[in-house]
């Protein structure tokens, strides 16, 4: 087993350089390029100056270049081994050996990069944290109703309404909600913008009612702008697994276990609960890997909608100010998730299905 | 009623033959399917719309029209909406109408017909370049403004009289007017029907959903014929790219690529598309292969000393596509999807209003949030893509052989 993960972290890596070679060569060879607006944030200068501007920005960050020496040096840069670089990622010493991966500096903001994500993934992994539960149990519960109802009016109506859900555009969504619930002319119950209001700082951690005054607190605060982002996010990943619960257990009432168990004339709850429920698990744990990747493509739209910083709006600001360092650090760590998914979807197996082995 | 393939194709005359023998059980599933697919009445409610949408689209310009069909303006009978008829717009007419003669004909296959309507569509393209030119000068206003002045005798008008590009200059205070009778999903900040806009759009879904779709069916089937047929060090190295390209989530991959893309428009953005989900086609057509290719048939084909392109495409391939060609609707559904998400992100389609960039327009529009640019347009995408994967569905619930088994 060990020797297994062992291989497939090393095959990671190649499949990463290959990763980052494809996004990096799309930006590079594309009409347009990468450094053409490094300086539109610095509007109002003459044609000298802005000249001068770009060829210091262009030397600065070693865009004039051959690509592939652009590569490489990205990649030194961003590898735990290598030779150590500086800000900018031009090699500082001839030395190689062990030194702490640097994701580069931002070229629209000039912000270090791994700055940057700190920021966003923690709010996008909260994001996430609290979309999977509720995916999971809906999918869950509604997947047990379905098969028990099998070819009902229940079964069939919740198969239909979990398609439609699942096709339900979350741009659409989204819009929507902010339109019709985050709006004076309509309904105003929910926040528009952000995780915050702008008051937050102010307010004490806990909900509290002092002196007759009900103040939300902090946190009731942030709980309050995640609700419609987060149910934007996971109503159309539950309708994918709620299908695969309901197959898989009607799969196993149909075994002989099953049978014997109503045999034995034992309740109905007992029967699906105990006997058959936990034996349809298998599919639903080994896809879990799966469905992390697809939230943070999920997080993309509904963070611009909701104009939460986190990962994608990160992305989508990269990609309008074309910047690649951090766009190449976004896709560095998606596909890293990815891959780790993978890979812990394969282990799944393994641990969920004993006949299921990896050791040769 | 199956003919054994290996014995004809040992006997001799082995193409022909063997494509006869190995289409003979999969059409046979094929009807089964179908009958199965149409029964249910998801499939049929997603069809309908799909017709529905494919009317639109195909008689657009006919539908919703500034120009009239034909109009007497002072004295003399001319015909604007068919004089300003683009090259594309014959195209498609020309498509529909030779796609319609082949499915009432009922002479050839499914493959057969695709190819007699690629064949045609590329032959009549020159003609059609050449001869049909719309006059570049356009005011989309004028007929109303001789409607006004009392110039036009007789005028025979679209449903819709508006074009999409049309932006009602003669009427200033048109502008973000709510549904009405006269416009039936209001119109946007520019004074422009969004009906007229909507179901011009529905051309833009359609054919990024056939056409992405398409393109990435055919790089998926070759790569994977390929990988499926040359097992060894071919596969090791094919299997790497794909897990290259299955490992950066898609929306981020698609993105990245065309928010560094200058120039976009329609075609791009179906390249682009299709460039990038082809992988799963790729995995099922060799996992297929890996099977067929241990078949006696091919064996013997193998034997024959037949070249590996006809093994490989003629014979192995015709037992692997229909499956394939099934699951691909689910595919349909997602490319429209993904071109909305991206006109929606502000990187997709730049000077067509597809139904992306309307909703976009209805939530970044500058006129705050405008109920009938968003609600009209995302509920046009979504019974189309749930169109697409009811249908999806059905199918694939009639081609399962365990599901068929417990009914």
């Amino acid at each position: 087993m060990a020797s297994y993960i062992l291989r497939r972290v090393l095959l990671m890596f190649p499949t990463l350089i290959g990763v980052t070679l494809v996004v990096f060569f799309v930006m590079a060879w594309t009409p347009g390029g990468i450094g053409a607006s490094l300086i539109s944030n610095e509007q109002g200068m003459r044609p000298a100056e802005r000249k001068a501007m770009e060829a210091y920005y262009r030397k600065r960050y070693g865009l004039n270049d051959h690509y592939y020496v652009q590569y490489l040096r990205w990649l030194n840069s961003v590898s735990p081994i290598g030779f150590k670089t500086s800000g900018q990622g031009f090699p500082e010493a001839w030395r190689f050996g062990l030194k702490p991966p640097d994701l580069g500096e931002a070229f629209a903001t000039h912000r270090r990069v791994s700055e940057m994500l700190k920021d966003a993934i923690p709010i996008t992994l909260l994001l996430e944290c609290l979309s999977l539960p509720l995916i999971y149990g809906i999918a869950i519960s509604t997947g047990i109703a379905a098969a028990r109802a099998r070819g009902k009016l229940v079964d069939v109506g919740l198969g239909f309404t979990l398609i439609g859900l699942f096709s339900l555009p979350s741009i659409w969504i989204g819009v929507l909600m902010i339109g019709f619930l985050c709006n004076d002319s309509y309904v105003h119950l929910f926040p528009s913008n952000g995780l915050h209001d702008m008051r937050s700082d102010a307010m004490t951690f806990l909900p509290n009612l002092s002196g007759g005054h009900f103040t939300r607190g902090w946190m009731l605060d942030m709980a309050w702008h995640l609700c419609l982002p987060v149910i934007c996010l996971s109503y159309s990943g539950f309708a994918f697994l709620s299908r695969l619960q309901r197959g898989a257990l009607l799969e196993s009432l149909g075994q002989d276990y099953v049978r014997t168990a109503r045999a034995k004339g034992l309740a109905e709850r007992v029967v699906v609960f105990r006997h058959a429920f936990r034996n349809s698990l298998m599919p639903l744990i080994t896809v879990s890997a799966n469905i992390l990747p697809g939230l943070i493509g999920g997080s993309i739209i509904v963070e611009t909608i909701f104009g939460i910083q986190g990962m994608g709006k990160l992305t989508i600001d990269a990609v309008n100010s074309r910047d690649r360092e951090v766009l190449m650090a976004v896709t560095l760590i998606a596909s890293i998730l990815q891959l780790f998914g993978n890979l812990i979807s394969d282990l799944t197996y393994a641990v969920a299905d004993p006949r299921v082995s990896y050791v040769d | 009623m199956s003919i054994d393939p290996t014995a004809l194709a040992v006997e001799g005359s082995f193409a022909p033959a063997d494509d006869r023998a190995s289409q003979a059980p999969s059409r046979s599933l094929i009807r089964q399917a179908y009958h199965d697919t149409l029964s249910s009445v998801g499939a049929r409610i997603g069809l309908a719309w799909l017709f529905l949408l494919l009317f639109f689209a195909v008689f657009a310009p006919f539908l919703a029209n500034s120009h009239p069909y034909a109009a007497k303006i002072n004295g003399k009978w001319s015909f604007p909406a068919f004089t300003f008829l683009t090259p594309s717009d014959v195209l498609l007419l020309v498509a529909v109408a030779v796609a319609a003669t082949l499915f009432f004909w009922r002479r050839f296959t499914f493959l057969q017909s695709i190819g007699i309507l690629s064949g045609i569509l590329l032959i009549a393209a020159v003609p059609v370049r050449h001869w049909v030119k719309p006059p570049d000068v356009d005011v989309l206003e004028r007929y109303r403004d001789y409607q006004a002045q009392g110039e036009i005798q007789h005028a025979i008008y679209a449903p819709i009289p508006y074009s999409p590009q049309d932006r009602l200059r003669d009427q200033p205070d048109a502008r973000l007017r709510p549904p009405s009778r006269k416009h039936w999903a209001g119109t946007d900040t520019n004074g422009a029907d969004v009906f007229s806009m909507l179901l011009h759009a529905s051309r833009i879904a359609l054919s990024i959903g056939f056409l992405a779709t398409a393109i990435s069916l055919v790089i998926g089937i070759i790569y994977g014929a390929v990988m499926g047929y040359f097992v060894g060090v071919t596969d090791l190295i094919a299997m790497r790219i794909i897990e290259i390209v299955d490992s950066i989530p898609t929306l981020f991959l698609l993105i990245a690529i065309t928010a560094f893309i200058e120039k976009r428009n329609i075609y791009v953005l179906m390249a682009v598309i299709g460039a990038i989900s082809w992988t799963g086609y790729a995995r099922f057509i060799r996992a297929e292969f890996f099977t067929i290719r241990k078949l006696d048939y091919v064996q013997a084909a193998v034997a024959a000393g037949l070249p590996k392109r006809i093994i490989l495409f003629r014979h192995m391939l015709a037992n692997a596509l229909t499956p394939i060609l099934v699951s691909s609707t689910f595919g349909v559904a997602s490319a429209i999807l993904y071109e909305s998400i991206l006109s929606f992100l502000g990187i997709g389609l730049v000077d067509e209003a597809s139904w992306g960039v309307l909703l976009q327009q209805a939530r970044a529009g500058g006129a705050g949030f405008v109920w009938w640019i968003a609600l009209f347009p995302g509920a046009a995408i979504f019974l189309t893509v749930f169109a697409y994967n009811l249908v999806g569905e059905a199918i694939r619930d009639a081609l399962d052989p365990k599901l068929r088994k417990r009914d």
